[in-house]
């Protein structure tokens, strides 16, 4: 079982000058997942607002086709690299459990969690020094994004299975998604909805990000990209 | 209650009451009372409309170029009619002209309900109430044959046709499972037709019932299915597209040819089949001229059909516009629906809350609010009803008056203003009729007038389908093949406030939409129905409806049968969901 | 007793056509010619199953569509398929001659008979927004329902509820599965359905005397098992990118994919693009205006029928998804822009206020009283366990 001491505010970060906190392939699916990400908004506003009309005979072009496509594949990546992730939870090192365990019971991780929030809010001069994610981040990685994940993934290949029709493995896993919305527009309805909740947190995740990078004495940027955090005093 | 007089009516609630509930063969929920004296004749008449679905609240907030839809939704039946009245009132709020082809092509969807919807009321849902499907077993399919040919050319008038009808009917009968007509009141003395005149109306009941199917194919093709065809604010959304490329995909030659042929079936249908039957069965009845109820003192008709688009000016309108009060026929009034004074509800007699101290609002002030209370004097409870009590609330139809009157409205209504003002289209056909059965003028007013004149409508429309039908194509060749106006389409492009009113001339009658639109959404709509004129409760004055008037002074043959009350609430081909929407 | 078949011989068809018949009302119900002896036999010899067919809060656009019937016509449907021994729009008995009927059919075909219901009850005002014989509606379907056999959900207002459950609902309009639930319900929604899938549900389940085969929301799969944009003719243009973008427009007239007006195709589950509607002469798209989804759940309360991207109602908001996920993310843009100039102004401050720049390096302008400490220590580490405070 995870030991909220080990991951958080952790002695480690007070005591040595780097950490090697997300192996490869928590690394390598980072990047395919902002990846897939980028392209599923992309494709997404365009399979809502789909781009003028082409001329020409039909079967000269498959534009739309091809951005659907282009969704669908992205769209199979991310849920490929989600199932991975999640394997690598289990695999990895304690700091890959972070995105799916958040320690809710722990008095101390909502005591660091306040003192983040006064650090966001100005009241507080400095943040505390993590290996991982500090515990306002990990909550969004969890609850908002990964809930988010698998909502757009569930409602995804809902939407998905329609098209590949009764029995596909699509709507047998995920068909049961519609009546559970209501029908398949309020299925259309609530995807959009996610979408604006990706990008929303991409926004907050880039800005976070960087201005973490800068403040908060520790890197950030270079870790996605080395796996070390390393500590600047 | 005691006895009163409204109307010409001496209203007497003290004999033998008697309660018809479910109506049926009509259109949705209604509930008539009625008291009959000793003679078994109707003294008092109550007519309760027993379903209300609020379509006038839902509407509120809601994008008016979606109103169509919710508005068809009022009614299957007249599917289309609604529709149109709605988009004509969006239109006329936010000011957008249609093409030339919307307008035609518009009428041939309302000439193709006209046409649709009076032949399936005359076979499927009144017919019974002057053919006695039982008696058909006896005829003899030889004079039956004899009888068909002798009132018209259609084909299919065979011994060996009749033949093989009777013995399917018969079989059907000796089955022991009467299906639709278990429990009729075969043997009634009030049916009058001779075994092979029943004969040849089940016939044509069955061969009606093959045919109507064919008629809304109209519907389906500039429409894309019919009930509840789709419109478009602005025109229609059917484009049109006869010379070029992707011309499958929209209303080219062959889509124009089929309509041409449907018509074609159409009067010769009407032609050959209801009209032959209707004079026939007419003849039959016609001394039974009771029913005739207010029609001969107020009438009233928007008038449709208009000849070129965007004017709706009486004069181009091909169905006759205007009001008869009191029964001066040499007087018909100007109609003008943004009138204040003119057109009025009020719900003293109807589940309906206004605010205090307001008696009647014009429908562009209406208020839609639901009370349901029963009188002190009605019998049973809350939720079994026993006996209505009209002194009080007593129905979920509004109750509107033109400049005070109760008015009947429909088929009836526009053929006595057509004749009235002396259109030869409409007085030609009358006259001719009149004739025929030879009965005078004031046979019109009656349950048979009601019945003949919804007739020689569907003739009318049948053939005015004909007209526009080549008049669009005639459009289409002199190279316009414009279907929609969408200048205004986008909310962005329409005042703060805007209001509209659109009507039609719908099968049972005139038919208004008043809509309000605030912000580019709806902020009040209302509707005021032909079902709502004809079946109206009571008004503040105590004045009875068209239901109530038709059905006074009326005998019964027999009692605890109401074939009687029926066949006179038929002759208004009823619609309830209509009526309360 | 009249079977079909008998009807079938007397119009003068043979033997041979009747089996032919059968056969390609086997193939058209999609399940292959070793069915039709079934069929045939079933036609040849079973009396006629009552159908009690009740209306609710409705517009009888579904009686209407169900006369429409082309295969089977509507009059061998009644006169020789199935008893229609109550139904309010088509029945010459009226008042109490008309209720004796399904108090004699209720009891003398108890638990054989089929319950057809058009419409659904109201339930506010204590059913009163819906009366039939004096009561409220609700009594009579439930006491019909209460000895049927199979119970079918005419149209969008028995299945889910339609516009009188639009919103606000003001009667309370119910579909008729909230209500009755014990008995199977076999829902053929559409405002109206298509003539012949609904006179095909009642022949399949008189011929097979079991209730077709139900989807996830009770909808028979044969016909509401795809979408109409899964087999609509417009779809090349869909792939191809080609829509209609205004009405009467060059791809108005060239047919091209309505979905840029609208159309509810992708999401909407009906056989109209292929059974296609009044004997196949069109359907709502192919005649130009985009599917406004009438078999669906709610399709009223989904905003415009003429846009896409579609209304939502959830924890009292209302708008679409671009207006409230929009809305979210420019909220979240401004409080990032504000966010990021409160923090260069704080740092701007903290540089001057605690001897260290930026990076945390020593600036040698330290003001702190408290002396040397690093803010970060200050702040993190609590001094009896070394741990974060
Ligand atoms: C971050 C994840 C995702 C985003 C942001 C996203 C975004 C979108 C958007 C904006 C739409 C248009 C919805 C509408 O207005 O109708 C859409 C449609 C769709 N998405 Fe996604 N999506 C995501 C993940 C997925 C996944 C994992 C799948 C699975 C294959 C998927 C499959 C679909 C499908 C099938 C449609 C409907 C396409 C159509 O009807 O033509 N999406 N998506
Ligand atoms: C749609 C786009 C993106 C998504 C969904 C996303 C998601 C995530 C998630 C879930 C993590 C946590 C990883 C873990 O704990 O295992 C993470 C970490 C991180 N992401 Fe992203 N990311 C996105 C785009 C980006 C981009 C564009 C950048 C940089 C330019 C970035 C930089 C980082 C960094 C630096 C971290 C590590 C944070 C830390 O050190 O705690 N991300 N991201
Ligand atoms: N009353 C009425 Fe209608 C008609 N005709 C509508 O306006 O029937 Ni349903
Ligand atoms: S489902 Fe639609 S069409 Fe059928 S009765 Fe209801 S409102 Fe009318
Ligand atoms: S017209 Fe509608 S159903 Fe047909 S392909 Fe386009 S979106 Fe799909
Ligand atoms: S509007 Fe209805 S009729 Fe069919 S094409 Fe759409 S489901
Ligand atoms: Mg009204």
């Amino acid at each position: 079982m995870l030991q909220y001491n080990e991951l958080s505010a952790d002695p480690n970060a007070q005591t040595l000058k780097s950490i090697y906190v997300y192996e490869a392939p928590v690394r390598l699916w980072h990047w395919v997942q902002a990846v897939a990400m980028v392209v599923l908004v992309a494709t997404g506003f365009l399979i809502s607002y789909p781009p003028p009309s082409v001329g020409g005979e039909a079967s000269d072009s498959f534009l739309f086709g091809y951005i659907r496509f282009a969704h669908f594949t992205a769209g199979y990546v991310l849920a490929i690299v989600t199932v991975l992730r999640i394997y690598w939870a289990f695999v990895g090192n304690d700091y890959a459990k972070q995105l799916f365990v958040v320690p809710l019971w722990s008095r101390q991780y909502w005591r660091e969690m306040w003192h983040e929030i006064r650090w966001y809010s100005f009241a507080a001069d400095k943040p505390l020094k993590y290996g991982g994610h500090n515990p306002l981040a990990q909550f969004f990685m969890c609850f908002v994004l990964m809930v988010t994940t698998f909502f757009m993934i569930a409602t995804g290949f809902a939407l998905y299975g329609e098209g590949t029709g009764e029995g596909s493995w699509a709507n047998v896993a995920f068909g049961w998604v519609i009546p559970l919305l209501g029908d398949s527009q309020a299925v259309h309805t609530w995807h959009h909805l996610g979408t604006w909740v990706v990008i929303t947190f991409t926004m907050i995740h880039l800005y976070a990000a960087i201005r973490e990078d800068i403040t908060s004495r520790q890197s950030i940027m270079s870790t996605m990209v080395s796996g070390y955090r390393t500590f600047k005093d | 209650m005691s006895a009163y007089e409204t109307q010409g009516f001496r209203l007497d609630d003290s004999g033998k009451r008697v309660v018809v509930d479910p109506v049926t063969r009509i259109e949705g929920h209604l509930r008539v009372e009625v008291n009959l004296d000793g003679q078994n004749v109707i003294r008092n008449a109550v007519s309760t409309g027993t379903m209300w679905r609020g379509l006038e609240v839902i509407l509120k907030g809601r994008d008016p170029r979606d109103a169509w839809a919710f508005t068809e939704r009022i009614c299957g039946v007249c599917t289309g009619t609604h529709a149109l009245t709605s988009v004509r009132a969006v239109e006329d709020a936010l000011g957008i002209d249609i093409p030339e082809n919307a307008n035609s092509i518009r009428n041939i969807m309302q000439l193709t309900l006209q046409v649709h919807d009076h032949l399936v009321h005359f076979y499927h849902l009144h017919a019974l109430d002057w053919v006695d499907v039982v008696s058909a077993l006896k005829a003899d399919p030889k004079a039956t044959s004899e009888f068909a040919q002798s009132i018209s050319p259609w084909a299919m008038s065979s011994p060996g046709y009749f033949r093989d009808i009777q013995n399917r009917l018969k079989k059907f009968v000796a089955s022991g499972q009467l299906g639709p007509f278990m429990n009729g009141y075969w043997g009634n003395p009030a049916y009058r037709l001779p075994p092979d005149a029943n004969l040849m109306a089940v016939a044509h009941y069955l061969q009606a019932l093959d045919f109507q199917k064919e008629i809304v194919k109209i519907h389906t093709i500039y429409g894309g299915k019919n009930p509840h065809p789709n419109w478009l604010v602005g025109g229609m959304p059917c484009a049109i597209n006869v010379h070029d490329t992707g011309a499958g995909g929209a209303i080219n030659m062959e889509r124009l040819n089929l309509v041409s042929s449907i018509i074609d079936q159409t009067i010769e249908f009407i032609d050959q089949v209801y009209v032959p039957d209707l004079i026939a069965i007419a003849s039959f009845y016609k001394d039974w001229l009771h029913g005739g109820g207010i029609s001969s003192q107020s009438v009233l008709s928007y008038g449709d059909i208009p000849e070129r688009a965007n004017d709706f000016s009486a004069k181009n309108l091909l169905m006759p516009r205007g009001a008869i009060v009191g029964g001066d026929l040499s007087k018909i009034h100007e109609v003008d629906l943004r009138d204040p004074e003119q057109i009025q509800e009020s719900v003293d007699h109807s589940w309906y809350q206004y605010p205090d101290g307001v008696k009647a609002l014009h429908p562009w002030e209406g208020v839609t609010q639901a009370k349901f209370e029963l009188g002190p004097k009605s019998k049973g409870t809350r939720t079994n009803i026993e006996q209505i009590d009209e002194g009080a609330k007593y129905s979920w139809i509004k109750a509107p008056r033109w400049r005070g009157h109760a008015v009947e409205v429909g088929p009836l209504a526009r053929y006595v203003i057509g004749y009235a003002q002396g259109n030869p289209e409409f007085k030609e056909p009358t006259e001719k009729l009149l004739r025929t059965l030879d009965v005078p003028v004031p046979a019109l007013f009656s349950t048979l007038g009601r019945t003949a004149a919804r007739g020689l409508e569907c003739s009318w429309a049948a053939h005015k389908l004909r007209y526009f039908q080549d008049k669009l194509l005639a459009n289409i060749k002199a190279g316009d093949q414009s279907t929609a106006n969408t200048a205004k389409w986008e909310p962005s492009s329409w005042p703060k406030v805007a209001k509209g009113v659109g009507f039609t001339e719908a099968p049972r009658g005139a038919l208004g939409h008043w809509i309000v639109i605030k912000d580019g959404r709806i902020d009040n709509y209302q509707a005021v129905v032909p079902t709502t004129w004809n079946g109206s409760p009571r008004d503040s004055k105590g004045q009875i409806g068209a239901f109530e008037a038709a059905l006074m002074n009326t005998p019964v043959a027999v009692a605890d049968q109401p074939l009687e009350i029926l066949r006179t609430l038929h002759s208004f081909d009823p619609c309830l969901a209509c009526s309360t929407h | 007793m009249e079977t079909f078949y008998d009807v079938l011989r007397r119009q003068g068809i043979t033997r041979r056509s009747f089996v032919k018949f059968c056969s390609l009302t086997a193939t058209s119900l999609g399940l292959g010619s070793a069915f039709a002896p079934r069929i045939a036999h079933a036609l040849e010899t079973k009396p006629r199953t009552p159908v009690l067919w009740l209306h609710g809060l409705e517009c009888t656009c579904c009686s209407e569509s169900f006369i429409r019937s082309a295969h089977p016509l509507a009059k061998d449907v009644v006169l020789s398929m199935l008893s229609l021994d109550y139904d309010d729009t088509l029945m010459a008995a009226a008042g109490h001659q008309a209720h004796a009927i399904l108090e004699e059919i209720t009891a003398k075909h108890k638990g054989e008979y089929i319950l057809a219901v058009e419409g659904n009850p109201p339930l506010a005002e204590d059913g009163m927004f819906c009366i039939s014989g004096g009561k409220p509606f609700i009594d009579k379907l439930k006491w019909v329902a209460k000895d049927a056999k199979a119970v079918i959900a005419w149209g969008s207002c028995a299945s889910w509820g339609c516009v009188q459950a639009a919103k606000p609902n003001p009667t309370q309009a119910t579909p008729i599965h909230k209500v009755i639930t014990d008995k199977p319900i076999v829902k053929v929604p559409g405002c109206p359905p298509i003539a012949e899938v609904m006179t095909a549900v009642v022949t399949y389940m008189l011929t097979f005397d079991r209730i077709p085969e139900l989807d996830r929301q009770g909808r028979p799969k044969m016909f509401y098992g795809q979408r109409i944009h899964d087999k609509c003719y417009r779809r090349p243009h869909f792939d191809a990118g080609q829509f209609v973008e205004a009405w009467d427009d060059e791809g108005a007239r060239k047919g091209y994919c309505l979905y840029k007006v609208g159309c509810k195709g992708p999401t909407s589950y009906s056989p109209c693009s292929t059974m296609r509607w009044n004997e196949g002469v069109s359907f709502p798209i192919a005649s130009g205006h985009g599917c406004i989804g009438c078999s669906e759940d709610g399709f009223w309360d989904k905003g415009s029928f003429y846009d896409r991207v579609t209304q939502i109602n959830a924890f009292g908001v209302e708008g679409n998804a671009d207006r409230i996920g929009g809305a979210v993310a420019a909220v979240t843009g401004t409080a990032i822009a504000a966010h990021a100039g409160l923090t260069a102004l704080k740092r701007a401050r903290l540089d001057h206020g605690t001897g260290f720049d930026r990076n945390g390096e020593e600036t040698g302008q330290r003001r702190d009283p408290q002396g040397g400490r690093r803010p970060a220590e200050t702040a993190a580490v609590d001094q009896n366990t070394g741990r974060g405070a």
